[in-house]
């Protein structure tokens, strides 16, 4: 009879001791796995989006809500900036190229973005089915606004005024045409809706001029035409000197960093991933504890036990393993259960999220750094029966054995 | 096959143990006589490589057993001795089967299922072998205690008060089944009592005297 197979037969004996401490024990682990997961795959997300741009130029207004609303489709935007002064920008001798970005409307909160084919390329798109706009009210769909509406090729659908779902009037006299679907990208752009900026425009009842002219291919317009924001590329790095203090200074637009934005969002959010980890240190002691007590607290009803298993010749020292390998065996079970649940619950919490279109998570990636938590949880087990066993190992058999 | 020289066992101060030479060759069947307190459960855990003596010496087939590693003195002990307690002691989370099992691999000897049958069906424990302890009759939890004393074949046999608690029907039978299986096996048992009613039974008597 293993060693193991006496540890099972010990702990089934005592199930009520076992299974609590098993179960505080994947809490801790599931918490701590959640968080990783959570964290890592937000910072993922975020920095693939902000990948390649340099600068983020809209409405004067918090400049965090301007990358959340530009970048991420998170936010509303800050508001409108002059297509004149956006012109302006885009053609400095400092910008290799600036993308531009017209919101106002959404189909079932899926946000209608007006931009050019540079915007796709920036964000890393690829066509997986049709191809990219060529005229006005012709619409391209990420993968997600696709799959979830259950459009393609051909379809016809008509945006509603403003951003949030089911929000706004119907814009039923111009219905968009989709003749692109993109591939999934895991960042925002599965969440839009891509057209021309001019599509925007002109549901908008606004007059395209005729000219072909200016940024990135947009129909110079009246002088009252206006853009949402616009997504810089340095063509120097000497513009990160340059151009944010011009903009924010001689333009009534304001310009903000992503990476710098994007820190703060990542020390916003990371306060609340250190409360929560804060808790699942709290839940890691207290398992620990309940293991010692478990493990110490039911010697003096093993006692016989153990000094019957010295008197058929074991060791000291397979005594003091024994109880290592009860509490190791918590440790391990609590620690697979912990990485099942962990996973579970970002799964979970990952689909409420996306059912809400507004942070989607897979929960589905692997960390290796989930192993930290449940190798810790293995390792506190093990330092949790290590009283015990020490007190096993010191077990004097002929007194107990003498005891009537 | 046990020999014991100048052996003493002082207790707090106080010598609750003394025995000058005593030998017990193999196959030998002893009694050891005393009134409560005068050591016969100390000696037998002397004898047994779970106490150690104050003075004197115990050898154990021609080992000294106290001039041993510890670790090898477990290990000799599950080898060559079995003891059966006066509480059986059976490990209540194991199953009748289980715990003869635990016995041998503790001992360091491979799991013999075909041994451990035939031992349980000797013993007629045959039926009882997946069994709890706590559901066993006290008849049934003392054959499973003398079995697991057995399974590794020991060269020494020990028993404590195998017949306190019982009427003289069973304490007869109790008696007849440690005899008979220490013939069996031929091991050299020893019993430890002070129940007069087993005097007869044996041939030699090892008498403590109360402890002064």
């Amino acid at each position: 009879m293993s060693a193991l197979a006496l540890a099972w037969a010990f702990l089934r004996h005592r199930p009520i001791e076992a299974l609590v401490t098993l179960c505080l024990a994947a809490l801790a682990v599931g918490t701590m796995v959640v968080l990783l997961l959570l964290d890592a795959e937000l910072k993922g997300r975020l920095t693939r989006d902000l990948k390649g741009i340099d600068l983020v130029v809209g409405a004067k207004g918090s400049p965090l809500q301007l990358i959340l609303s530009a970048v991420f489709h998170l936010d509303v935007p800050t508001g409108n900036i002059d297509r004149a002064q956006a012109e302006a920008v885009a053609n400095h001798r400092l910008v290799a190229r600036a993308v531009p970005l017209a919101l106002g409307d959404s189909l079932a909160g899926f946000r209608i973005v007006g931009t050019t084919a540079d915007y796709v390329a920036l964000q890393g798109g690829r066509l997986a089915a049709g191809r990219l706009w060529q005229d006005e009210l012709q619409a391209v769909l990420g993968a997600s606004v696709a799959r979830r509406l259950g459009l393609g090729l051909g379809d016809r659908f008509v945006g509603s005024h403003g951003l949030g779902a089911g929000g706004g009037h119907g814009h039923d006299e111009h219905p968009f045409e989709v003749v692109g679907v993109l591939a999934a990208t895991g960042g925002s752009l599965d969440r839009v809706i891509l057209t021309a900026v001019e599509s925007v425009w002109r549901v908008h009842e606004r007059k395209p001029g005729p000219a072909r002219t200016g940024i990135g291919g947009i129909q110079p317009a009246e002088a009252r035409d206006e853009l949402t924001a616009l997504l810089v590329v340095y063509r120097s790095p000497m513009a990160a000197a340059v151009l944010p203090r011009w903009i924010n200074s001689e333009t009534s637009m304001q310009a903000a960093s992503p990476a710098t934005e994007a820190a703060r969002l990542f020390a916003l959010v990371g306060f609340a991933l250190d409360a929560f980890r804060g808790f699942a240190y709290l839940l890691f002691t207290t398992s620990a504890l309940g293991l010692f007590a478990a493990l110490y607290g039911a010697l003096r009803q093993r006692q016989y036990d153990l000094a019957i298993m010295r008197a058929v010749g074991a060791s000291r020292w397979r005594l003091f393993g024994q109880l290592l390998l009860e509490g190791g065996l918590i440790g391990l079970a609590g620690a697979g259960l912990g990485l099942l649940v962990g996973h579970l619950a970002a799964w979970g919490l990952a689909t409420w999220l996306a059912a809400s279109q507004q942070v989607p998570l897979s929960g589905l990636g692997w960390q290796w750094q989930e192993l930290l938590p449940a190798g810790g949880a293995m390792l506190l087990a093990v330092l949790a029966a290590l009283p015990a066993a020490w007190r096993a190992y010191r077990l004097d058999v002929a007194a107990v054995l003498a005891r009537t | 096959m046990l020999e014991i020289t100048t052996l003493t066992h002082a207790y707090a101060g106080r010598t609750v143990l003394a025995l000058d030479a005593w030998q017990v060759a193999a196959g030998e069947h002893w009694l050891l006589l005393g009134p409560s307190g005068s050591g016969k459960s100390t000696l037998l855990h002397i004898v047994a490589g779970l106490l150690r003596p104050s003075g004197g010496s115990v050898r154990l087939a021609g080992t000294d057993l106290y001039a041993l590693p510890a670790g090898e003195r477990d290990r000799r002990r599950g080898r060559s001795v079995g003891i059966v307690f006066q509480r059986l002691h059976l490990l209540e989370a194991l199953s009748v089967l289980q715990n003869l099992a635990l016995a041998q691999s503790l001992a360091g000897q491979p799991v013999d299922r075909r041994h451990l049958a035939d031992l349980l069906s000797r013993l007629g424990l045959s039926e009882r072998a997946a069994a709890k302890p706590a559901a066993l009759s006290r008849g049934e939890a003392q054959r499973v205690a003398l079995a697991r004393a057995l399974v590794n074949r020991p060269q020494l046999l020990l028993a404590d008060e195998p017949t306190s608690s019982l009427d003289d029907d069973n304490a007869d039978r109790a008696l007849d089944l440690l005899t008979g299986e220490a013939k069996a096996v031929g091991a050299a048992l020893i019993v430890a009592t002070h129940d007069a009613r087993a005097a007869a039974r044996f041939v030699r008597h090892l008498t403590l005297p109360k402890a002064t």
